[in-house]
């Protein structure tokens, strides 16, 4: 059961099994606005909040005890919370944070776990942002939470974000190896200091196999397409009869690993490599107290590897099962034997980060020379074929101008290049596309932050798209709302400069000034649409708040409340609109839009990305292809498409430690 | 961070591929997408789409001040149309290093000049084939005499004079006359250009193409569950187009 505890241990740190209950992390995100009582729509509970409180204030593997008497009674854990409680003060100092081993910084799966680590900090931080409405406390001043940084301030009370799984991972990532596992060790070891410290514990004159050994939290994942992880000797005792490899899940571990079939290990008294077997084989030198020796799986090649003080002792084994999944594991059997491993908390002895960069400078290669492969699609030439990318692309998403300034030139090159002036340009769509301009028009108006028009504009042009695509719909009232909110939002700066350091632009302001009264201002011209889109993007500079005279504050007051008004005006009316919708997705936005109005400060709260105007693109984006897809268009463009099946090709090619597991599709091609 | 999305698609063909939610799954991003077309526009030289498309967009416009956009333009441009002379002084104001440095480069427009010389000496019957004789002997073949791939790519241009003008030239001979010559030596040039500048000599866009069909072939070879095709759709196929003309579905059956 311990093995299927929540990835989030990994990120904590933690070796705690623990109940997922995504429900409680949810409640909890709302519980904030129950408490501001304004907009009555949460339902969750005070308790929730307490309880969590409560965890922080225990501190550490309390946690542990916490979610597993939260979660029911599991009665067989009782004596490990014992155990636990005793140790918490000294775990508690050291407690590990996430961590990427160096040579796999950058890496697509360690960006994954670093995501999935992030959401839980975030959910967190959600957490803590209530109890400190709880407690009254709501004005926390606006510097000191931007300094908190997941990793320090939190690393004591990480664990208590442990039994949350967030809602938006679809699917769990797999986590690398942190620490030795107190579960899964023979009783005659001990493990200390955080789980790096396995020791011998047994007495000297015990059977002639008798030994002890113990597996990591975790087993070694393919996707990081080589693993490896060192340990130190800190003693080898008398005889120094140690073993260093890794193990099968279900291998006894009352033997050292290498002896057991399923197991492989490298041993220090002899220097022998034993294979499942009592029998090893020649394999490197002997090693004893303060060696380090370094462990690894290449599994693009299924390949195990050891090191001695950083020099590389070449293949071990070659012949690795694909469909098991392998632990670190060492096993001892002597008095004062004991070692530490470093999981890549630390650096490593050896220059392991080298020969992961030599594999992935080989895939490189191995995928420039695919330009010699015949060229599918039509297209003569990988030129041209780019070429008519890009043009299907620009024309796709309504970038007009660009579209035809860019088969202008295209077709200029074709020119000077046909030996006879014909110029041979295929799939370049240069026709006056009038939808194009209507979408461009739509697309700029959302990206303006003008919902109103985006709205108005849709219903003129494509009536049956909002109609048929319901929750696009909602979603630009759930935008214009939050629009609403961010000019309120902004206009308290302006009222109220010392709360928030960062006015926001002027000229946005305005603009979205503008756009609330659309009837009136729908006409004006759409070269300066775009000027003042661009406008809002670059962002005017702060030093625009300076022209502001003394007088402008009571108007602006007067603004503030206005549109505080008339927002929660809207805001009324939309949930009019939509409370009683059945649907999962609809109550969640609609939950996450209202807490907003929650804060006094919403842009220092932990919501604060749901303003940002990034937020514009992807009800843009989603807009535009619903149009597309009514007029009989495909709703994403060839390139789109490039990239998701690049992505999910490569990502087909990682999951079981092939060539895709050092390939980064964003890092390496995208940037 | 767009939550579940109501089917914006066409009626779902009776059986998707699981592979093909796989990918509808993943949501490339739109930043990311931009920059890679403008890093295309940049790097290959299409400075007023790269304009259009910065203010369009609204895409970061650092990427504009790419110094020797407007002069590679011009160089592809001359190389296209055939002048190498106005091409090579070009080349040589912006960076005399580049041809020093890429002899096999060099030797390469100089072929080029030469095709050209000999194209205009044999247009017309009898006339004097004297100044493509004298170029090849002043200008390539000291370079030749020092590189045998040089040597045999001189000797397969000379034969030309020979057979020119000519309807019926071997493939080998009838490649040299082709424009997509120019083309890759002018595509060759501008990599050249921007290494010699710091920056990657070829835009982001063609390795992610190769990645993409690397990628599949080796998911193919690994005997991956993959639909029979992965087209990107993007040809305006008749053949395609049921009632919905949706490709990204069509694609999937």
């Amino acid at each position: 059961m311990f093995r299927r505890g929540s990835y989030a241990q990994v990120a904590s740190g933690s070796a705690g099994s623990s109940q997922s209950n995504p429900v409680s992390a949810r409640s909890g995100q709302f519980s904030h606005l129950a408490n501001s009582g304004s907009i009555p729509l949460g339902t969750s509970s005070f308790t929730h909040s307490r309880h969590a409180r409560s965890i922080d204030a225990d501190g550490h593997h309390g946690s542990m005890s916490n979610s597993l008497s939260r979660s029911g009674p599991v009665p067989s854990y009782s004596s490990q919370m014992g155990y636990m409680s005793g140790y918490g003060g000294l775990q508690d100092a050291g407690a590990p944070a996430f961590f990427v081993p160096s040579y796999l910084r950058g890496s697509r799966h360690a960006e994954k776990l670093e995501e999935a680590h992030k959401a839980r900090i975030a959910v967190y931080r959600e957490q803590r942002s209530t109890h400190s409405s709880n407690t009254g406390s709501l004005s926390t001043s606006s510097s000191s939470v931007n300094l908190h940084k997941p990793g320090h301030s939190y690393r004591g009370l990480a664990h208590e974000i442990i039994e949350r799984t967030p809602a938006f991972i679809e699917e769990p990532v797999a986590p690398w190896p942190t620490r030795w596992d107190e579960k899964d060790k023979f009783a005659q070891m001990e493990v200390e200091e955080d789980g790096r410290l396995a020791r011998f514990a047994g007495a000297s004159k015990s059977g002639h196999d008798e030994a002890a050994a113990v597996r990591a939290d975790f087993p070694m994942p393919r996707q990081c397409g080589i693993y490896y992880y060192e340990v130190t000797v800190v003693s080898k005792g008398k005889d120094g009869i140690i073993g260093v490899g890794f193990s099968e899940a279900k291998v006894p571990l009352n033997r050292i690993p290498g002896w057991e079939p399923g197991s492989f290990a490298y041993h220090g008294d002899d220097g022998l490599f034993f294979t499942s077997t009592t029998s090893g084989k020649p394999y490197g030198p002997k090693y004893g107290t303060l060696d380090v020796i370094g462990c690894g799986i290449n599994f693009r090649t299924n390949t195990a590897f050891f090191t001695k003080n950083g020099q590389y002792l070449g293949p071990a084994f070659k012949d690795l099962k694909t469909n098991v999944q392998y632990y670190p594991s060492i096993g001892m059997k002597k008095p004062n034997e004991a070692i530490r491993a470093n999981f890549g908390q630390e650096p490593f002895a050896f220059d392991i980060d080298s020969i992961v960069q030599q594999e992935k400078a080989t895939i490189q290669q191995d995928i420039a020379l695919s330009k010699g492969q015949p060229r599918e699609h039509g297209s003569t030439d990988e030129t041209q074929f780019i070429q008519s990318l890009i043009g299907q692309y620009l024309a796709h998403d309504g970038y007009v101008e660009t579209a035809r300034a860019f088969a202008g030139e295209v077709i200029g090159e074709a020119q000077a290049l046909a030996a006879d002036g014909r110029a041979n340009v295929p799939y370049l769509q240069t026709e006056e596309d009038i939808d194009a301009i209507n979408r461009q028009r739509i697309r700029a108006a959302i990206l303006d932050g003008d919902i109103d028009k985006a709205l108005k504009h849709t219903n003129a042009y494509y009536p049956s798209v909002l109609r048929d695509n319901e929750n696009i719909y909602f979603k630009l009232r759930c935008r214009k709302f939050i629009e609403m909110i961010r000019l309120c939002s902004e206009l308290n700066a302006q009222v109220h400069p010392h709360i928030i350091p960062t006015p926001p632009s002027k000229r946005s302001t305005a603009s979205t000034l503008n756009n609330r009264n659309s009837t009136a201002t729908d006409e004006y011209d759409f070269e300066m649409e775009l000027d003042e889109q661009l406008g809002v993007h670059n962002g005017a500079p702060w030093g625009d708040e300076e022209d502001d005279d003394e007088d402008d504050l009571e108007a602006k007051q007067k603004k503030l409340q206005d549109s505080t008004q008339a927002m929660i005006e809207y805001g009324m009316e939309l949930k009019q609109e939509f409370v009683n919708d059945p649907r999962r997705e609809v109550k969640r936005a609609l939950e996450d839009t209202f807490a907003l109005i929650a804060y006094e400060n919403v842009r220092e709260s932990s919501l604060a990305p749901l303003l940002d105007t990034s937020g514009r693109i992807p009800v843009a984006e989603e807009l535009n292809s619903a149009i597309l897809v009514s007029l009989g268009k495909s709703s994403s463009a060839a390139l789109e498409r490039l990239v998701q099946q690049t992505e999910a090709l490569v990502s087909e090619l990682a999951d079981d430690g092939g060539p895709g597991a050092f390939i980064n599709v964003r890092k390496d091609f995208l940037q | 961070m767009s939550s579940s999305t109501v089917s914006v698609s066409a009626p779902t063909p009776t059986q998707q591929h699981p592979f093909q939610r796989k990918i509808d799954e993943i949501k490339p991003s739109k930043p990311d997408i931009d920059f890679l077309v403008m890093d295309y526009l940049i790097s290959h030289g299409y400075p007023r789409t790269a304009a259009k498309f910065a203010k369009e967009a609204g895409v970061p416009t650092h990427l504009l001040e790419e110094e020797s956009i407007e002069a590679r333009v011009e160089i592809r441009h001359a190389i296209h149309k055939g002048d190498i002379d106005t091409a090579i002084n070009k080349i040589n104001d912006l960076d005399p290093q580049i041809l020093d440095k890429d002899p096999a480069l060099h030797f390469a427009l100089l072929r080029l000049q030469l095709i050209e010389l000999i194209r205009n000496c044999t247009s017309a019957p009898n006339s004097d084939i004297t100044p493509a004789i004298n170029f090849a002997s002043s200008q390539l073949a000291p370079r030749a005499a020092t590189n045998e791939n040089f040597l045999k790519d001189l000797e397969l241009t000379m034969t030309l004079i020979i057979f020119l003008p000519s309807n019926d030239l071997q493939p080998q001979l009838a490649e040299l006359l082709k424009p997509e010559l120019r083309q890759q030596v002018a595509a060759k040039v501008n990599e050249a250009i921007l290494t010699s500048m710091g920056a990657r000599g070829e835009a982001r866009i063609y390795g992610l193409y190769r990645a993409r069909q690397w990628s599949e072939t080796r998911a193919r070879e690994a005997g991956k569950d993959l639909p029979p095709s992965l087209p990107l759709g993007l040809e305006p196929s008749p053949v395609h187009a049921n009632g919905h003309g949706d490709a990204a579905d069509v694609m999937v059956q």
